[in-house]
């Protein structure tokens, strides 16, 4: 169906207007401040910033329990439509500080370790474990996918494990790029095998 | 597809007044309180259901439509409990004789009296095409009819003012 555009009698909205009052603006203001009370406390703040890295922009998100997601999206608008769209998402970068500061010494070269708030909440026990065993594997040195398999005692859960790492919500910090093939390739990584490279390289895992 | 806080930012204050404006009585209380509590109620309930609403959906007639349910049940407790008769598919009315008239203080209170006894579904027609400039379009998904029943809803609601005033022998 074609939308016809509004046609509308000014003469009787007049009328209606002469008809039923206006509401006050103080009661107005008033719901309104209640509404967004209300929603503060429903919804906590997300907060959020965009970090420039050697191996290009990063988006980072963090709520009251830690760090919940470190992204390589395109964009700021591709990184914001990663959140369901009733979560209350603040860009702040100063809340964020923290966050920042290691990312910016891991990439600097001085911190081969990070020690943050995470929050896994959203992961299944499975893909949380799988990300335990990733972070036990120091910088510099890498598993394969076979190997996280075995360490969960689950030897024919590779391909889950491969899985689990690339819905990895923490990349970097948990460090995912660090598993690779038995065969000593690559594999996969969420952001891009150039970045993994990258990352292996700074750590030393691979040479330039 | 806005977000929710997107949402109360552009719309809380039209609700508002929507609700505002169904709640209001000639002689009846100050709407305030119903009409914000409603609001609560509108967006608490919208907020439940947004992870499953369409990203192209009309987030406006959404809302409104949630608030006029909320209204419905709020008025069948209190005043729209005795049966009205509901408006089907009519012919749309003129609306001679209502255009370009500035109200002396009697007729008005006959057509607040008038308005106040509206089925509401006619008072939300009216509120929503007259006050709210919503186009018909809205106004059916708003009140689940028909777009003829929406356009019917209204004209009726404004040809019970004309008559009215018809009635009363008002010179226009």
């Amino acid at each position: 169906m074609t939308r016809q555009p509004s046609q509308l009698p000014t003469a009787v909205h007049q009328l209606f207007v002469q008809l039923i009052p206006e509401p006050p603006a103080a009661d107005l203001g008033r719901s309104r401040q209640r509404l967004l009370t209300w929603y503060q406390a429903e919804a906590p703040a997300i907060a959020w910033c965009e970090m420039a890295t050697p191996i290009g922009p990063l988006f980072l998100a963090a709520g009251p329990a830690g760090l919940q997601r470190i992204s390589f999206a395109d964009s700021q608008a591709d990184f914001l439509g990663e959140f369901e769209p009733s979560t209350r998402l603040v860009h702040d970068p100063d809340g964020l500080a923290p966050y920042l500061d290691q990312l910016r010494s891991y990439f600097g070269g001085q911190r081969r370790t990070f020690s943050l708030r995470l929050d896994m909440s959203s992961l299944t026990d499975f893909q949380r474990a799988v990300l335990r065993a990733a972070a036990e594997i120091p910088a510099g040195q890498v598993q394969s996918y076979a190997q996280i398999a075995r360490r969960l005692r689950k030897p024919k859960a590779a391909r889950a494990v491969g899985q689990a790492l690339r819905s990895n919500p923490l990349p970097i910090v948990l460090p995912c790029h660090r598993v690779i093939t038995s065969d000593g390739r690559l594999g996969g990584y969420a952001g891009g095998l150039k970045r993994k490279r990258a990352l292996l390289t700074l750590e030393g895992a691979l040479f330039a | 597809m806005p977000t929710f806080d997107e949402l109360i930012d552009r719309h809380h204050d039209e609700i508002y007044r929507y609700l505002w404006r169904l709640s209001w009585s000639p002689s009846g209380n100050d709407p305030a309180d119903t009409a914000e509590d409603l609001t609560q109620d509108t967006f608490l309930r919208a907020y439940r259901a947004f992870g499953r609403l369409r990203p192209d959906s009309n987030h406006r007639a959404w809302l409104y439509k949630i608030a006029t349910n909320l209204a419905r049940n709020a008025w069948r407790k209190r005043r729209w409990s005795e049966p009205r008769q509901d408006i089907g598919d009519e012919s749309v009315a003129e609306l001679g004789g209502l255009e370009e008239l500035l109200l002396n203080r009697q007729q008005r209170a006959a057509l607040q009296a008038e308005l106040d006894r509206l089925p509401l579904k006619q008072r939300a027609a009216v509120t929503l095409r007259y006050l709210h400039q919503l186009d018909y379009v809205d106004i059916a998904a708003i009140l689940s009819c028909s777009l003829d029943s929406a356009r019917a809803n209204a004209s009726w609601g404004v040809r019970r003012l004309r008559q009215t005033l018809d009635a009363k022998e008002f010179s226009l």
